[in-house]
């Protein structure tokens, strides 16, 4: 019986194995990746829905975007701790019964400001569509900024922002939309004099202007059938009063001119946190694909130029990268690694030498090719993430965005040539007027870095210091 | 209705309505995750998850080897090696490996915990042969050489400053593990010393690389968008060769009981606000006091209505932050509270809080509204798992590794569902030991760094 079945074995497999170990395998062809389906609907009162039907898993999420972020605090911090104090006390439930409501059901209610948006969202079981949506609407609707619950997070942001001037990847984060953006509202950052500048009242009036669903998308993505899921979203913000949120003319950021060096002093450094900053453009601007294959050839991953160079060439760092932050009315371009001490200045010089190489010679078509695919694979890869996919939906919303930009993304990506990758670099990537941040230990690392330029040092609180 | 069917109406009723829940929903049915499995005459387990629902598709190897598998002169090893098998093989030159996979369209990494280390590779489904090339050439014939070893070297090195020793409270696992695993292999963290990877001999890694990347001390799981039998094929052809290995000799993890508390303060220049953690032995994972162990964790810190927010960081307005966690390995493990204190809150007022709780929740047990809380929170917690392929060859190994039974990754729930509200407190009295407790203490330095 069992030679039998070794035998019927023997003659399935062939008995010589058809790979050759030496070489690469082709790949079969490219699957077709296209960008989900799903459903968008605009109620009455004008909020817009979107919803994707996915069941792989029982579970239900809910994400609503306002489209007013931290731009619009009257006094810094207003968005922020509107954002916080949502999901901790309503006019019907004080916090511990709101806490207790979504512990109980096992739900996250979740909410965070950005400079552009704040996002509300609530995930849990299916079973709970109308608890959630009960909690998730509370909140969104009728939160009561307890007094109490305000004077606690401002206690716990005053310890926080204490805690801060430790990490030093927060602190060159600070630093960095500083100097980038100077007094505009992109650069402001809490303080202990502007956590303690805030009232309750100021909460009040941000979520009443901004709060409505005119100035709001939903999207909705789980195990949903979409005609189901919309009625019950109907009935629950169908009758959600619109907002009067004030129409700003925003300013572009500053723009930049010559090369800074701004170091903030934190003594016992054993690493610098280098940043290299430079304004960059919108998010809603005509090259966003072709400059994401710009940045990825520089710094996108493990096969970009930086960490090439900086990690696997010199062993300087662990990890060396470049992004692109895209906002709605400007943005930046950062490349950035944490080096020891002793190589903060060599580590800036090659991050130097790598920006200048993309304007001053086109990528070679084999290393383009590979960042091509790089960016074209992992966007196909990002699409199997539902929640990703409402996201990028509600961002061509946010920030104004070609309706079909996903559609023509990959294909966009896939046609970048040298030339163009050329040209790009010498529109966004300035080589003269930028900004260097490091955070690091001043008496190792200063000396080195004067050989660069003037070097401005700040202490722990961002002030500039004398010398 | 017969005796037989009103039994089989009141089996299904208590199913839908477990015992002190009416008003609650039936419980969860997860979408099961199907998979087969099997082995190589090599010993290599392979599991396969077919699934259509995106043209994508992961590997993930998993190696049964960690820093409890080191010697004590040669702490980091894992970890080190792990860097290392990005570096090529016979058949992949050097530097080319990432560039393979980033060219494909995917991604990869790799990761080195006390138990294990783990290779997972992300791609669009039409690259699958490469990245199973790929795994088999780490397995079959890595390439060790000196330049590699120079430059991770220094790399890690660097990961080191980064993660441990640059930020607050960057030592704190470091000094957990030496403190509750004291004179077993789980009592140094997987990055290890750098000062043993710089002594190593370049044979030494060779060596390591021989004993313990065999395929019969791996396991290759796959999930996504391929056809099985296309797939049972090419896995032959690629790992097939590979040859069996001697069998691993495998650690022993022998604590001696503890016999008293111990305290012990970290004095850092760079700690922000005071911190503190105590930590008690606790079992391996594997052992059924896992469960209750981690429901009573939901119970202690999991949201804002757990004890320990309510009490430390709402009523007292003394932490900042507070966690519970089990931290269970293959062979032991341990419990920890964590708090960081608010602005000029003391170490005492912390330590002290965090004991009146733990023994609180010892002398009273939970209620049965927060047992119920408990059971809800692992529910979804647990079916919201598992979405991505990635997630899914992940556990799927893991589970079969470590548990024995890759089809965990669909039943587990169970075993928490099934833990009763008196194994709560009956785990809380028998690991929250007061002989038992190792504490951790993060003062803030007396006077601020000179300016």
């Amino acid at each position: 019986m069992k030679s039998a079945l070794t035998l019927l074995l023997a003659l399935a497999l062939p008995a010589v194995a058809d790979i050759d170990r030496t070489q690469k395998p082709e790949p079969s062809p490219p699957p077709a990746s296209a960008f989900p389906d799903y459903r968008t609907e605009t109620l009455p009162n004008g909020l817009r829905v979107f919803i994707i039907e996915d069941d792989r898993k029982p579970t239900v999420t809910f994400r609503l975007i306002i489209r007013s972020g931290s731009l619009f605090d009257p006094k810094t911090g207003t968005a922020d701790f509107t954002a916080e104090l949502l999901n901790r006390g309503t006019a019907t439930r004080d916090a511990a019964a709101f806490a207790l409501a979504t512990d109980s059901i096992g739900v996250a209610i979740e909410s965070d400001a950005s400079t552009d948006a704040i996002s509300v969202s609530a995930a849990g079981l299916t079973k709970y569509t109308p608890q959630i949506l009960d909690l998730f609407s509370d909140a969104v609707f009728h939160p009561a900024f307890p007094a109490e619950q305000f004077a606690k997070l401002q206690r716990q942001t005053l310890s926080s922002l204490e805690e801060e001037k430790q990490q030093p990847a927060k602190l060159a984060a600070k630093l960095t939309g500083k100097v980038l953006y100077g007094g505009h509202p992109y650069g402001a950052y809490l303080t202990p004099a502007t956590v303690q500048a805030l009232t309750r009242d100021d909460l009040i009036a941000f979520h009443k202007e901004h709060f409505g669903p005119n100035n709001a998308t939903l999207a909705i993505v789980g195990d949903v059938k979409a005609a189901d899921i919309l009625a019950e979203v109907t009935r629950v913000f169908g009758g959600w009063k619109k907002c009067d949120p004030r129409m700003m003319k925003m300013a572009a950021p500053p723009a930049m001119h010559g090369l800074s060096i701004h170091l903030l002093d934190r003594p016992g450094s054993v690493q610098s946190n280098i940043v290299i900053v430079q304004p960059g453009p919108p998010r809603a601007n005509p090259d966003t694909p072709e400059i994401n294959v710009l940045n990825a050839a520089l710094g996108g991953g493990f096969s970009g130029r930086l960490f090439q160079n900086l990690r696997e060439k010199h062993g300087w760092t662990y990890g060396a990268y470049s992004a692109f932050d895209m906002r709605k009315f400007g943005g930046g371009f950062q490349a950035s690694a944490e080096t020891r001490n002793e190589v903060t200045t060599p580590a800036i010089v090659e991050t130097l030498k790598e920006l200048s190489r993309l304007a001053d010679e086109p990528v070679p078509e084999p290393e383009l090719a590979l960042q091509r695919q790089y960016n074209v694979g992992n966007y196909l890869l990002s699409l199997e993430s539902t929640a990703r996919t409402a996201q990028r939906v509600q961002d061509i919303d946010l920030f104004g965005l070609p309706a079909d930009f996903y559609k023509t993304y990959a294909t966009r990506m896939a046609a970048v040539t040298p030339d163009k990758v050329q040209d790009l670099a010498k529109k966004y990537l300035s080589t003269t007027d930028l900004a260097i941040i490091v955070v690091g230990e001043a008496k190792e690392v200063q000396p080195a870095l004067e050989k660069i330029g003037q070097v401005t040092v700040y202490d722990q609180d961002l002030q500039p210091v004398g010398k | 209705m017969t005796p037989a069917k009103l039994l089989a109406f009141a089996a299904t009723f208590a199913f839908l309505l477990p015992a002190g829940a009416k008003d609650e929903p039936a419980r969860v049915v997860l979408k099961p995750i199907k998979f087969t499995e099997y082995d190589l005459p090599n010993g290599l387990h392979v599991i396969l998850h077919e699934n259509h629902a995106a043209p994508v598709v992961a590997t993930y190897v998993l190696y049964h080897v960690g820093s409890k598998n080191e010697r004590p002169d040669r702490t980091g090893f894992a970890h080190f090696f792990e860097h290392l098998m990005f570096e090529g093989s016979d058949n992949i030159p050097r530097g080319r490996l990432d560039k393979l996979v980033s060219g494909a369209g995917g991604n990869l990494n790799a990761s080195t915990s006390f138990d294990q280390t783990d290779y997972h590779l992300n791609l669009p489904s039409n690259q699958l042969q490469l990245a199973l090339w790929i795994e088999s050439e780490r397995m079959m014939h890595a390439k060790i050489d000196e330049t590699g070893v120079e430059t991770q070297r220094k790399v890690v090195k660097e990961e080191k400053r980064r993660s441990y020793d640059n930020r607050p409270y960057g030592s704190l696992f470091e000094e957990l593990a030496k403190l509750v695993f004291a004179g077993t292999p789980y009592a140094w963290v997987p990055i290890g010393s750098v000062q043993y990877i710089d002594e190593a001999k370049i044979e030494e890694f060779r060596d390591f690389w021989k004993t313990y990347y065999l395929p019969n001390n791996a396991t290759l799981s796959i999930a996504g968008d391929f056809d099985p039998e296309a797939v049972k094929k090419l896995v032959a052809d690629y790992f097939g060769p590979i040859p069996r290995g001697a069998d691993i000799v495998r650690p022993k993890v022998a604590l001696t009981p503890q016999a008293a508390p111990v305290t012990h303060d970290v004095l850092k220049d760079n700690t922000p606000l005071p911190a503190t953690l105590h930590a008690w032995r606790a079992p391996a994972q594997t052992d059924p006091d896992s469960y209750p162990l981690e429901l009573l964790v939901n119970i202690l810190s999991s949201g804002r209505s757990s004890r320990l927010y309510k009490r430390l960081v709402e009523k007292e307005q003394a932490a900042l932050q507070v966690q519970a966690f089990p931290f269970l390995l293959e062979n032991a493990g341990l419990l920890g509270v964590e708090a960081i204190g608010q602005q000029g809150v003391t170490l005492d007022q912390l330590d002290a809080l965090v004991d009146e709780e733990v023994e609180r929740v010892k002398k009273d047990g939970v209620t049965e509204d927060e047992y119920q809380k408990a059971l809800n929170q692992q529910e979804a917690e647990f079916a919201s798992g598992f979405g991505t392929m990635n997630s899914r060859a992940k556990n799927l190994a893991r589970y079969h590794l470590f548990f024995g039974d890759a089809n965990l990754i669909n039943t587990e729930l169970d075993r928490y569902l099934a833990v009763k509200r008196d194994d709560l407190q009956r785990v809380a009295n028998k690991y929250f030991t007061k002989e038992g407790v190792n504490i951790l203490r993060f003062p803030v330095p007396a006077a601020p760094a000179a300016k």
